[in-house]
């Protein structure tokens, strides 16, 4: 075993919410890893696309605050939320580049700005904190068999000079995650292309038509389920593919699962702690007939 | 959408707009050579009447009332792949940011009602409670777009599901975030940030 790993952990809004299974499965998985979350204390939204969209100084503002909360608990600083991770890299980077800025967003916040500090993405965490080695060492229910379509969408890897998980156009991390916990992966066409994201509110229309893209190249691929590791992609993948399946008069059936979801399913968590019945898609059959719970 | 002709001359070219957007973006408009792969690669190019680089080539000739009078800037959803793929380096995301900023500001005529409504909502619960409580956002949005039915067979499935709080409480320290909102007002009001 190395060194004890301890993060400060940042769920976001959507994980108090419509994404509670994914911060249930986090907090479950990591305890069974040895992989300690502090919950940052009082952390805010950190603006989404909403803010940046019309107000940049605004989302530098809202991210730099919660990277001063963020510091006041040990460890690096761990996010769930693909768009949460987003926002406070790249206010990290822009803060890094422009004098200008920071000098407004310290004027705003009233304090200093951590730029220091590291943010990563629970996949990160999994694949280069841990280690795929450890991580496999902890698996006593292999996915095997599970054809797994890993979806990256957006934010995760763009752009290039920002996120730094992993290559922007060719990424293969949660590939590698998932395959380590014993997992099969298709290759498909879609997993980077976006879904829509925030116009599940405002533009429907427009993310059921990008959506139903992603499932049917997932569907093509031969896959038994979807992997995702943002609150946004699993709301319009898995909340809106009944709708989304009556509209294109077609049926997919594909579960959507959080990356923390499935790697727990594979460490031994049983379902009501992973919170599989918070799933629209229901994956039960699927597990069963790969015998998995 | 403006038909008319276009007419490139000094008094049609307004290039202190064109610096603000390049201020605010914190990129270079001009850099762009008109490759195209920003637009191949936009998932809302075909929604838009301008795609990406067409906004771009608008931008460098100082047409920008043409780029804010469509909806397109209102159609980019911040997937970021025009930033990632573009060969010289030009942050086309944020200057999407940048022009929707200045027409958000400037209460322009192309106002996407829908998706301001949205962020304009997002932003306020933030300031009030200190984070999004989706219920709330949802319930008003569709009061306020009048769109009472929208998603109506859905909400019940995700309260259900435990997807939709139908409680929520503010933070502890929500007067820092009404802070951060007044002092951000405060410096545009004196010319500090844009």
């Amino acid at each position: 075993m190395g060194k004890p790993l301890n993060y400060s952990y940042y769920p976001g809004c959507s994980l108090h919410a419509s994404a509670s299974e994914y911060d249930l499965s986090t907090r479950e998985l990591f305890n069974v890893l040895g992989i300690g979350l502090t919950e940052v204390p009082d952390w805010f939204c950190c603006g989404a696309t909403p803010a940046h969209n019309v107000d940049e100084l605004l989302s530098l503002a809202l991210c730099a605050k919660n990277l001063e909360l963020a510091d006041k608990v040990e460890g690096d600083m761990a996010v769930a939320c693909a768009s949460c991770f987003s926002r406070l890299k790249t206010a990290q980077h822009v803060l890094g580049v422009s004098d200008v800025k920071r000098t407004q967003v310290e004027k705003a916040i009233d304090a200093p700005v951590k730029l220091d500090s590291n943010v990563k993405h629970l996949l990160e965490i999994l694949a280069k904190d841990l280690g795929l080695e450890r991580l496999a060492a902890a698996v006593n229910k292999p996915l095997s068999g599970l054809k797994v379509a890993c979806y990256y969408g957006c934010l995760l890897t763009r752009p290039s000079d920002v996120p730094n998980l992993d290559c922007a156009e060719a990424p293969t991390i949660m590939e590698k995650v998932i395959e380590a916990v014993g997992a099969e992966t298709v290759a498909w066409t879609h997993r980077l292309e976006c879904c829509g994201a925030n116009f599940t509110l405002s533009r429907p229309g427009v993310v059921i038509q990008l959506t139903n893209a992603v499932l049917e190249s997932a569907k093509a691929a031969g896959a038994d389920c979807i992997m995702v590791g943002c609150p946004l992609c699993h709301g319009n993948l898995d909340i809106r593919q009944k709708e989304i399946e009556g509209v294109y008069n077609t049926s997919y059936g594909l579960p959507v699962f959080y990356l923390t979801q499935l790697i727990g399913i594979s460490v031994g968590l049983g379902a009501d702690k992973l919170g599989l019945d918070a799933m629209m898609v229901n994956p039960m059959p699927l597990l069963k007939e790969k015998g998995l719970l | 959408m403006i038909k008319k002709k276009m007419i490139i001359s000094q008094e049609t070219m307004d290039v202190d707009f064109v610096r603000k957007v390049e201020a605010l973006a914190g990129t270079s408009v001009r850099r762009c050579f008109q490759c195209g792969k920003c637009s191949a690669g936009c998932p809302m190019a075909t929604f838009m009447e301008h795609p990406p680089n067409r906004i771009m080539r608008l931008l460098q000739l100082g047409q920008w009332q043409r780029v804010l009078a469509g909806r397109s800037i209102w159609y980019c959803v911040s997937c970021e792949t025009c930033t990632t793929r573009c060969p010289n380096t030009v942050d086309l995301a944020s200057i999407m940011d940048a022009l929707r900023k200045l027409s958000w500001d400037s209460d322009g005529a192309s106002k996407e009602s829908y998706v301001q409504l949205a962020n304009k909502l997002f932003l306020q619960n933030i300031r009030t409670y200190g984070r999004q409580y989706e219920m709330r956002l949802a319930a008003v949005f569709n009061v306020k777009s009048g769109q009472f039915l929208k998603d109506l067979m859905l909400g019940p499935k995700l309260i259900a599901k435990g997807k939709l709080k139908m409680f929520h409480s503010k933070n502890k320290n929500i007067s820092e975030i009404e802070k951060i909102f007044t002092r951000i007002e405060e410096m545009r009001k004196k010319g500090d940030a844009l």
